[in-house]
């Protein structure tokens, strides 16, 4: 298996011409575009804004209430929409929803569907890149941190976390810091399995 | 700059420069990246005495609507000076016609290495706060500001660096401080692109003949790798040395 190196914009990733996500081609090189981990053909950025694709699922706050729909705040450039057709449930300004995005139109307007009303609770912003990292395979991180706390987590892809029930919400925050910050790194399961399981002591 | 006069101090004392660096010596620079909890992307430099604080956001809805553009990020940079920074009397800080014109240069010269095409419709900003000046803010500004970008996943063709040349004593010089700035014969900040060696800022202030000029190019070309390392480094402590918050740690 072949060692991933950490590659700044600009940086030379290959000699030749190929076609990698997040680097372009000049005069026959391929260089980097973002800060990221190089391996093999393939570049995942470090860093970055919220790429929205459609099937992702959001987590989003309702900001405007109009007559057809509703617009909401999704942490993306492009405006969401959820048209009243797509869901039964009524929403007001500030809700908060966990919705799948089914289509991204030619002007990148969000399409929403799916919403379903979160309960009372807090919002967290981490770097969406770090999101896959936060619910892990088959959810085995976001599930370690909802037992070690005893909160009820929805990660949206777009990079907004909900955090709700009776738990203890600042440590699920501190515990998704810890990750967003080392999601780089090998043997991250076990340091926040052992952070979690640290401060339930106390 | 008002270049050198009677009474102006002698800025080359016995072969050396007056704080004792020689001809091709940068000042000491530091930059750490991640330092601001609200900006998307932030870094925070020391070079020489220049403190300088740079923030990035974007790309987000760009506003008001009517500078947005359908087929690109509009990118918008803001150079200030906060009242403290000690260049003008405090009182007469803030925008003025220098500062807008180095918005203007800094925010061309990242225009050409953001890959803007991507996010259309949106804006990106950059500012930078001048919280202490010494000589070379731009180019000290500049290269922090790239920081923030790459801080930021803003995608760009390169990370850019900037420093300056001057003339004192008659010999071309780098990095200079700020009796050299005001009292040498010619100031000439320079902005590298340093995948190609490409200009991306080039002003100049003084004269200088075509001979000085290429001398001076080339202090700065090869002060720039210099630079560039440290930009690397500052963004490398991001991932080698991680930490649950950004801040600016006081040591």
């Amino acid at each position: 298996m072949a060692e991933s190196r950490i590659v700044m914009p600009g940086e030379m990733l290959v000699d030749r011409a190929e076609r990698i996500s997040y680097a372009y081609v000049d005069n026959g090189k391929t260089y980097s575009t973002v800060v990221g981990l190089y391996s093999e053909g393939k570049l995942v950025p470090l860093e970055g804004p919220y790429e929205p694709l459609p099937d992702d699922y959001v987590v989003g706050i309702v900001s405007e209430v109009k007559f057809s729909g509703y617009s909401v705040d999704v942490n993306c450039a492009y405006p969401a929409f959820l048209s009243s057709r797509e869901i039964r449930e009524r929403f007001e300004m500030g809700d908060a929803i966990f919705a799948k995005i089914i289509s991204i139109n030619e002007m990148r307007d969000l399409e929403l569907s799916d919403a379903k009303k979160l309960p009372a609770g807090a919002l967290a912003k981490v770097s969406s890149v770090k999101i896959p990292r936060i619910i892990g395979k088959k959810n085995s991180m976001i599930d370690m941190v909802q037992s070690g706390t005893g909160c009820q987590i929805s990660a949206g892809r777009n990079g907004y976390v909900w955090i709700a029930g009776t738990g203890n919400a600042s440590l699920a925050v501190e515990a998704l810091r810890m990750i967003e910050s080392q999601a780089h790194t090998h043997g991250l399961t076990d340091r926040v399995s052992a952070f979690l399981k640290g401060q339930k002591k106390e | 700059m008002g270049g050198p006069t009677e009474n102006s101090p002698q800025l080359i004392v016995g072969g050396k420069r007056i704080d004792g660096r020689g001809m091709d010596d940068l000042r000491p620079i530091k930059i750490v990246a991640r330092v601001l909890n609200d900006a998307d992307g932030s870094a925070y430099i020391e070079w020489g005495k220049n403190k300088i604080l740079a923030g990035v956001y974007g790309p987000s809805e760009c506003i008001p609507r009517h500078d947005q553009s359908l087929y690109r990020a509009i990118v918008k940079c803001r150079y200030n000076m906060a009242p403290f920074s000690g260049a003008e009397e405090h009182g007469r800080s803030g925008p003025n016609r220098r500062s807008k014109e180095l918005s203007k240069v800094m925010r061309e010269a990242f225009e050409n290495v953001i890959i803007s095409e991507n996010y259309p419709k949106t804006q990106i900003e950059i500012y930078v706060e001048i919280l202490q000046s010494d000589g070379g803010t731009r180019c000290a500004a500049l290269t922090a500001a790239a920081v923030a970008l790459a801080d930021a996943g803003i995608p760009m063709k390169d990370m850019l660096c900037a420093v300056a040349v001057c003339k004192i004593g008659g010999k071309m010089a780098v990095d200079p401080g700020k009796e050299e700035d005001n009292f040498g014969e010619s100031d000439m900040p320079i902005a590298f692109s340093p995948r190609n060696g490409e200009i991306q800022l080039f002003q100049m202030d003084g004269l200088l003949t075509q001979d000085e000029l290429q001398q001076g190019f080339a202090l700065a070309k090869a002060a720039s790798a210099k630079i560039r390392a440290i930009q690397v480094e500052a963004i490398r402590k991001v991932y080698e040395e991680p930490k649950n918050e950004r801040f600016l740690l006081i040591k």
